[in-house]
């Protein structure tokens, strides 16, 4: 259930004004979405689904407690606050506990359109159908997802706090193999917008990757030139950004801490074609204008021509160190370059193309090792043309070297990620050297 | 129960909290019949459902309405970093019209929000039949009247924050002690409250509970700038606050701590071929992730393609696939006290109390886990029982049962697997995790890692992880323990689906030795 800044600010006033507590911030969440899945060209399951909660957390003095109910029942939401009341009564003294944020000043969010709000679950069909039916015509299974929706954001505080953003989401992604089930191709993306997914093509780039019936070419694990797609890429970021936390780096225990005490902020770790960026105004992958607290997100560089910027700071840790908050990233926007596809491959003597990643996991956070597969779309390029598919590979490699080891860079794009269904993400076709594939997986 | 805790805060709040036109208010006879969401109000707006759904066209329909109510606290070091204590409330309506399916959900709960989400789902129906080649048929499931609670010894709900807060606390604090430089511990209750109601006459309410405690401890080393973590090997249960009492916390803590220290000093695994005894504290995820998903039917039928993936357990290996060794058996159920899968009835309302069944028997692959209208699509008759939605307003699609290693009949202890190994690896406790999608090549990490010489446990070792190929490498199993070895771990967030939704499940396992497996060292040198 969507509610709009009025009503939104009704029911956090009111909540508020419930508190018997020292400090209060209450944050309103809903969303309504449309979902469709289908496989083997069949629909499966769908969905129209609408939430709607209230989290009330409550401080008396240095304890805190939150309590949450869904639903728009006076009654519960009101036993929220008492709820929260009564664990922050009982909770021990939090010496780290911030108090509430007062008023605050945010950039104009880009990640709301009243189009995609509108979409049902029909209109994701009707989109759908010619993506199926082009596959029926290539002779291959289609397994895909699509969906639209719509949500909100309210944070409000007893200190003067309120905020309040919608937001819009939209996806298509799908699968097609080979009947034979010997091969597999897979395209997707994720948008802010309904209208800038183009169901067909998605569908036909899926399509191109999967209608292959040539046994996949063996080949052994090792060091290799790769071309990452974006999907691929906007993983492996997103897993570094998920580490880069000042704390653990100032207490020891990150990739990004310095040896001997403090972090690694302002050290050249990447190529100097990397950067990345989180910005609630951009236009491809806005993140959102504020966190859980309703701190601002503002324009954050964490990576600038391959020196590490920024790292993420909590409230406590910035005012214990001295720093300015900065929020844990949402979304990113890697910068690209001007290279094609067609260039990289051009450029390899012998490489992998991947299409995608998958069950990505950390294997070693020293050095920032993940593990994981790929997926839906390897391709051998020999002397500089894709021969075509090879099998799969599981990889034992850190972001910290692909991004140390990227020679070059095709435009950035919203990427749609393996596992990460909220992804928010922009990168570019990375062409890479000495990528590890540690061991050859039989999966299709 | 909330109710009168509502009343006993807050008297006849709802009235002063205003914002009508939002809320329901205390007053109003919506809120009288949902808002409270009691036993009784979940029987009436199942029933209104379910005759709105029949007026739409349904040939079938169920209801699944739910209150769910969950706490997460969490310490680090000597303070509560979070305490959170979440009520959801929810239903969502499924139909099947014309052989397309149509669902719809909310959370927010009144007659007219009801009528929408009917509405809602039998359009969804229509809008699937554009793309339904082949209509859904289901088969025939009996209708039941239950209502069934889970045992549970004292309710987690019912222990003072106080008390959950102290002893988190007290955990951190014996890790640090015992020589760890952080350590971050968190309690996870949760309590399902379902009614599931069906055109067939299906009216059954069932409750359970679940309890994770877990830990990990950090030890840095300033001079080198390594850092070890060592989590605690504790499991999550569908058991109440005497489970989370039961385990002995602090000594574990106190444990732990010295082994992450110890481990920054290990000796570093040369990578080879080792015979490795897989301690059940680890072994309890290989089984989740090369069996459980891989034996899960909508998976081998391709309808996971796009997101958790296939199976190589294809349909045409069906009672003929040697999974494993003989020694291998794997069962199903949703019987076992304290499983995490544990229920009566699951979500299509197929009963599945006492109906285990084997996935493995003797090593060979014998059955799928089924949802409703799976079974005839590989000549079966019915669902075994494997449905589920993480919540009333997610669809429910199949998810895994308890799946579970047998034991050893024959008396066989985890130092008689020692025994049987000149040169290996013993592993406890999950670490890192990662399987392809077809669920061959796995990797699995670990919190410890021992050398085995000459049949007995040596010395530490680190930056171990184990990586096979999921048929050759229950094929290499040649040593299980037996019943007096059994632990069961689990997990509260297994992922599946689009959207993604998470399953609790648990999994019986016993120490079991497998013959040289690939082993990695997974430290990079050069970074």
């Amino acid at each position: 259930m969507i509610l709009s800044p009025g009503d939104a600010r009704e029911i956090t006033d009111r909540l508020l004004a419930r508190s018997k507590a020292d400090a209060c911030i209450v944050k309103l969440e809903g969303n309504d979405g449309a979902n469709l899945r289908f496989a083997r060209g069949n629909a499966t399951t769908n969905g129209a689904i609408s939430k709607l909660s209230a989290r009330v957390e409550s401080h008396f003095g240095k304890r805190a407690g939150a309590a949450e109910a869904s639903g728009r029942d006076a009654e519960a939401l009101a036993d929220a606050v008492a709820r929260s009341e009564e664990i922050a009564r009982l909770a021990p003294e939090n010496p780290e506990l911030m108090p509430p944020l007062g008023p605050q000043a945010y950039e104009a969010g880009a990640g709301y359109d009243a189009a995609t709000a509108a979409v049902r679950t029909d209109r994701l069909a009707a989109e759908a159908k010619p993506a199926i039916a082009a596959a029926q015509d290539r002779n291959v299974d289609t397994a895909g997802y699509a969906t639209a929706q719509q949500s909100f954001t309210a944070v409000a505080t007893s200190a003067g706090l309120f905020a309040h953003e919608p937001r819009t989401a939209a996806e298509f992604t799908m699968t097609a193999r080979n009947r034979a089930g010997t091969w597999s191709g897979w395209a997707g993306v994720g948008e802010t917008r309904f209208g800038r997914l183009d169901m067909m093509r998605i569908g036909a780039r899926a399509i191109d990757k999967g209608a292959h019936d040539a046994a996949p070419v063996a080949l052994d694990p090792g060091k290799y030139t790769v071309i990452l797609e974006p999907s691929a890429v906007g993983d492996l970021v997103g897993w570094m950004l998920w580490y880069m936390g000042a704390r653990f780096a100032d207490e020891g225990r990150s990739f990004f801490a310095r040896k001997g005490g403090g972090n690694r902020i302002g050290e050249k770790l990447f190529a100097d074609a990397v950067t990345i960026v989180s910005e609630p105004a951009d236009v491809v992958a806005p993140e959102p204008t504020f966190d859980d607290e309703g701190l601002p997100r503002r324009r954050t560089v964490w990576v600038e021509a391959g020196v590490l910027k920024n790292l993420e700071y909590p409230r406590f840790w910035a005012q214990k160190t001295g720093h300015a908050a900065i929020p844990r990233p949402r979304g990113f926007v890697m910068a690209g370059g001007s290279a094609s596809v067609d260039d990289m491959v051009r450029d390899t003597k012998r490489g992998v193309l991947v299409t995608r990643f998958w069950y990505i996991r950390m294997l070693d956070p020293q050095k920032l090792v993940l593990t994981g597969l790929t997926r839906d779309g390897n391709f051998l390029i020999e002397d500089g043309r894709i021969v075509g598919p090879a099998n799969n590979f599981r990889f034992n490699e850190s972001p910290v070297a692909v991004l140390a080891n990227v020679l070059a860079l095709g435009p950035s794009e919203r990427t749609r990620g393996g596992e990460n269904e909220d992804s928010l993400a922009a990168a570019p076709t990375l062409l890479v050297k000495d990528f590890t594939f540690s061991s050859r997986s039989d999966a299709i | 129960m909330d109710r009168r805790r509502f009343l006993k805060y807050a008297g006849c709040a709802a009235c002063a909290l205003g914002a009508e036109h939002l809320l329901h208010g205390s007053g109003a006879a919506a809120a009288e019949a949902y808002g409270a969401l009691d036993p009784a109000a979940r029987l009436k707006l199942a029933d209104m459902a379910l005759t709105l759904a029949k007026g739409a066209g349904a040939g079938y329909a169920d209801v699944r309405v739910g209150r769910s109510q969950a706490e997460f606290i969490r310490a680090r070091e000597h303070r509560i970093e979070k305490f959170d204590a979440e009520i959801r409330v929810g239903f969502g309506v499924r139909v099947l019209i014309d052989g397309s399916w149509g669902f719809a959900g909310s959370e927010v709960i009144d007659e007219g929000e009801v009528r929408r989400a009917v509405a809602l789902a039998a359009d969804n129906a229509k809008a699937a039949r554009l793309i339904q080649a082949t209509p859904i048929v289901l088969e025939d499931v009996p209708a039941y009247q239950e209502d069934w609670v889970m045992p549970l010894g004292r309710d987690p709900f019912t222990v003072p924050a106080s008390d959950k807060a102290e002893k988190l606390v007290a955990i951190n604090e014996a890790a640090l002690k015992a020589g760890a430089d952080y350590c971050t511990a968190f309690f996870w209750f949760v309590r399902e409250e379902t009614l599931f109601a069906s055109s067939r006459g299906s009216r059954i309410a069932q409750t359970r509970v679940r309890s994770y405690p877990r830990f990990e401890a950090t030890a840095v080393d300033k001079q080198s700038g390594r850092f070890a973590t060592r989590a605690s090997l504790l499991a999550p249960r569908g058991a109440g606050w005497d489970y989370v009492e039961a385990q002995d916390l602090l000594g574990e803590a106190t444990l732990a701590a010295q082994q992450a220290r110890e481990k920054l000093a290990a000796k570093p695994v040369a990578p080879g071929k080792y015979d490795l005894v897989i301690d059940p504290t680890n072994l309890w995820l290989t089984i989740h992730e090369s069996v459980g998903h891989a034996t899960e039917l909508d998976r081998a039928l391709g309808w996971e393609a796009n997101f958790a993936g296939t199976s190589f357990a294809t349909p045409d290996k069906l009672g003929t696939l040697r999974y494993g060794s003989p020694l291998m058996n794997i069962t199903a159920d949703r019987s076992q006290p304290g499983g995490l899968a544990t229920v009566a009835f699951d979500h299509d309302g197929v009963r599945c109390a006492g109906a285990e069944f084997p996935i493995i028997a003797e090593g060979i692959f014998r059955n799928y886990q089924m949802a409703i209208g799976q079974a005839a699509l590989i000549g079966g008759a019915r669902s075994n029982g494997c449905a589920y939605a993480e919540s009333p307003t997610a669809f429910p699609i199949q998810r895994m049962a308890n799946v579970s290693l047998e034991p050893n009949p024959q008396q066989t202890s985890l130092e008689d697997l020692f025994a049987g190994v000149d040169d290996g690896i013993y592993v406890v406790g999950e670490g890192s995790w990662s399987i392809d999608q077809q669920r061959y090549n796995f990797q699995f990490g670990g919190q410890l890692f021992y050398e085995i010489k000459n049949g007995k446990r040596g010395a530490m070792l680190r930056d171990v992880a184990y990586q096979g190929r999921t048929p050759d490498f229950w094929n290499a199993m040649d040593g299980l323990g037996d019943a007096s070895t059994r632990f069961v771990g689990g997990t509260f967030m297994c992922g599946k689906g689009q959207p993604a939704q998470s399953a609790p499940v648990s999994h019986g396992a016993v120490p079991a030795r497998f013959r040289q497996i690939n082993v990695l060292n997974t430290e990079r040198r050069d970074i």
